[in-house]
């Protein structure tokens, strides 16, 4: 799926922070083209017409998140931002302004090759030939019946948890903010009542986790969102 | 028997001395005149002294009227140097000499008490607007209070006083030099506190010697004007007492300006102070995480070539990557407490205590060990508060727990509703807090005597100051049976009803409930896929993902049944 020959777009002010990010893809195979500024940044990415992006918020000359508005207009390459612990606020805007994921630092190489991955691989996929049935880790999800079976066991949920689950089956690795979940399962209005979802999330962990408070599929991204992990 | 006051006797005098002289005058000059010529009238002479005396004041030409009666009976009328009256048509001639000095005078004196008026208006209005000049000027309270009692005491020629609230809240003279005695500071205090006049003159203590008017300042009292009223200035006019409460009106309005600019400046110096941290946290934040990122990111980067390395080698790479680890946790506590403890707002939204207690423990993961750690969280409960800071507390007491306890011993997290919110207990069975260092133990650098390994003090520290932020508290405490317990209290309970908006739409709902109502008693039966596949249609219809919303609520209250357990076989 991924591998050699996709070229991935970094785009780091830092010298070291970018030489670490360079190494990391090279080894595993990727081609990687390096910006500092958001004007070499963006003509990197009319150039080499990347796969995907890596995109550090924290920029000198400008705001990324103008960088990833402007990219949005034209590319629908994955985008993963780069942000610090405390800066929640800033990932959530990033991620509602389109980007695809975020990394917080510090960060491994893997945790950086596994955010990769599955945005490449969701950026490929053909929503129009989807798999009618979806499968994440022991969770198997049948669309057109609205049924959900664990381990091979049936389990109930309510219309409002089928939705949610499906919502993050669909981009199962992938974050989806407070805000993208409530809109698409609640509808436009509800943007704001996190506590709705929380709830709901709540509810669907009692239902498909072992132990709801140590959750192995359904993480919370703290301030962020929620994530159905794939792997 | 009437006393007449100094005043009255003075006057008089001086009506003597303005009618004096041109009556002495016409009676000379009609004396030697009438000697060499002979005057049709006399009367007239006297006439016109009347009505020159008359420009002293109605006392001046009474008295010239009176005079000349005496003179011109004694010397003019026959019999002549005597005064008897020989012709009584003489006396209509008395008469009319009254009448002249009578109404000359009082047209006179009421000419003069008019321009007196207006001159003295005309001052008071200089007066008024020196001083709006004045206090426009003003910095501060105190050059309004100074403004207030020069101009007063300039029109009033009354000594006067300026009392304004100190910082304590009472009343400290802050301009004019008259002390108060006791009872009158009580009279001053009285329209302080009451906002209206008090003393001389008012409703309020009325026997006082002194006029008190507060100074107004958008409905609340900013200080009083005090003036003394002594024995020889018994009340003030009406006239002199409106320019005071003008002057008073005036005094307020500047104060009231005075401190909306104070407000303004401050809220200005906040907001300057608010940027100037957050700009301050950024560059911080960015130029410390990223030389981290990069070591812990390079660290690993270098761990997966592991087949070339020695395993010191990789141990040397654990301890890179843990210590810049611990470096990143510090930096977390550093920016937290300035973020809470420099004012900045905490957006507080409802979170599942469950949540926020599991995205630290995935967190603490690394700390923890593998240690074991047991839960018992009250079902449904939520606390209303910033989440990634209430995960810091949670993070921070179980790393304290992990620092200061053995390896192999439990950890234990309880939460359950308490009053208006809820109570989390994170308990150990390590040596337990230092008896008498309960409180001590949040206080920042303090180091507890069993700290293994390296740490800033600063983990309770942080606790402490985010619980507090929050409205919330943190307390420590000897567990029974050994080791420490650390409860925070947080506002939260039950979660908060869905909006108004979602239950309005309960009549298109009941169709869909019906529908949906099915759809869970069928689940278990396997010939549904029709009825499910309406379901389905309808999802299109965003008009029915909200029904739905409600549907939703209306199956929650009973969520077991058939196959809705966390079934055996979930783990992966």
């Amino acid at each position: 799926m991924t591998g050699p020959g996709d070229t991935v777009v970094v785009v780091e002010d830092e010298l070291p922070m970018r030489r670490f990010l360079r190494s990391a893809l090279m080894a595993h195979g990727f081609r990687v083209v390096e910006a500092g500024t958001i004007a070499e940044a963006e003509r990197a990415a009319v150039d080499t017409r990347p796969d995907a992006i890596v995109l550090d918020l924290g920029l000198p000359d400008g705001d990324g998140l103008e960088l990833l508005k402007r990219l949005r207009e034209w590319s629908t390459a994955p985008v993963i931002v780069l942000s610090a612990r405390d800066r929640e606020n800033d990932k959530v805007i990033a991620l509602d302004a389109g980007a695809d994921d975020y990394l917080t630092k510090p960060f491994g190489t893997s945790e950086l090759l596994a955010r990769i991955r599955v945005a490449l691989r969701h950026a490929r996929a053909q929503p129009a030939t989807e798999d009618p049935t979806i499968i994440v880790g022991p969770i198997s999800i049948d669309r057109a019946r609205h049924q959900v079976q664990l381990a091979g066991a049936a389990i109930h949920l309510t219309p409002i948890e089928f939705r949610l689950l499906l919502l993050l089956a669909r981009h199962a690795g992938k974050v989806l903010t407070h805000r993208q979940l409530l809109h698409d399962v609640w509808g436009p209005r509800s943007a704001q009542q996190t506590h709705y979802l929380r709830v709901h999330m709540a509810a669907l962990r009692k239902k498909l986790e072992v132990d709801p408070a140590r959750p192995r599929w359904l993480t919370t991204e703290p301030g962020v969102g929620y994530r159905l992990r794939d792997e | 028997m009437i006393i007449p006051s100094d005043t009255t006797v003075r006057a008089w005098l001086a009506a003597g001395a303005s009618a004096v002289t041109p009556v002495a005058c016409a009676t000379l000059l009609g004396v030697i005149a009438g000697a060499r010529l002979s005057l049709p009238d006399d009367a007239m002479l006297f006439l016109f002294a009347i009505m020159i005396a008359a420009f002293g004041g109605r006392r001046a030409g009474l008295l010239a009227a009176s005079l000349s009666v005496a003179a011109y009976d004694f010397f003019f009328v026959p019999p002549r140097f005597t005064f008897a009256v020989a012709d009584l048509g003489y006396v209509m001639t008395f008469a009319v000499m009254f009448t002249v000095g009578a109404g000359m005078g009082t047209l006179v004196a009421r000419l003069r008490h008019a321009e007196a008026a207006s001159r003295q208006r005309e001052r008071r209005t200089a007066a008024l607007l020196a001083f709006t000049a004045d206090s426009a000027r003003a910095v501060d309270v105190a050059e309004v209070a100074s403004a207030v009692a020069a101009h007063a005491e300039d029109v009033l020629a009354a000594p006067v006083v300026v009392l304004v609230p100190g910082g304590d809240g009472a009343l400290a003279a802050a301009a004019g030099l008259a002390p108060l005695a006791a009872q009158e500071l009580a009279v001053v205090r009285a329209a302080h506190e009451q906002r209206r006049p008090a003393g001389r003159g008012t409703q309020l203590v009325p026997s006082a010697r002194l006029l008190a008017l507060p100074l107004l300042a958008g409905g609340d009292s900013a200080g009083v004007v005090a003036v003394h009223l002594d024995r020889a200035r018994r009340r003030i006019d009406r006239e002199a007492r409106e320019l005071l409460e003008a002057i008073a009106r005036q005094a307020g309005l500047a104060i009231a300006r005075l401190r909306l600019t104070a407000e303004a400046r401050d809220a200005e110096l906040r907001v300057q102070a608010e940027e100037l941290r957050s700009a301050l946290l950024s560059t911080v934040s960015h130029d410390l995480r990223t030389p981290l990122a990069v070591i812990t990111g390079t660290a690993t980067a270098l761990r997966e070539i592991s087949s070339a390395l020695t395993p010191d080698q990789l141990a040397a790479i654990d301890t890179i990557v843990e210590e810049a680890t611990w470096l990143g946790r510090i930096l977390t506590n550093l920016l937290a407490i300035t973020r809470v403890e420099h004012g900045g707002e905490i957006h507080s939204e409802w979170v599942p205590v469950e949540e926020i207690v599991g995205s630290a423990l995935a967190r603490a993961e690394a700390v923890l060990a593998g240690r074991d750690v047991a839960l018992d969280l009250a079902p449904d409960i939520g606390v209303r508060v910033n989440p990634i800071l209430i995960e810091q507390l949670l993070l921070n007491l179980l790393e304290n727990a992990a620092k200061h306890t053995p390896p192999a011993t439990p950890i234990e997290i309880a939460a359950a509703l308490a009053g208006d919110g809820v109570a989390i207990e994170v308990a150990d069975r390590g040596p337990g807090v230092p008896p008498g260092a309960e409180h001590q133990v949040f206080q920042k650098l303090y180091r507890g005597p069993n700290a293994r390994g390296a740490g800033a003090g600063l983990g309770l520290a942080v606790c402490r100051g985010i619980a507090t932020a929050h409205g919330g508290t943190i307390e420590a405490a000897q567990r029974s049976g050994g080791g420490a317990t650390f409860r925070i209290w947080l506002p939260g309970g039950a979660p908060p009803p869905p909006p108004i908006d979602d239950r309005a739409i309960d009549d298109h709902a009941i169709d869909d409930h019906a529908i949906d109502d099915r759809a869970v008693d069928d689940r278990a039966v396997d010939d549904r896929a029709v009825d499910d596949r309406a379901v389905d249609d309808r999802a299109v219809d965003d008009r029915a993902i909200d029904d739905r919303a409600v549907d939703d609520r209306a199956i929650e209250p009973a969520p077991t049944g058939p196959g809705v357990s966390p079934a055996a076989g979930a783990a992966p």
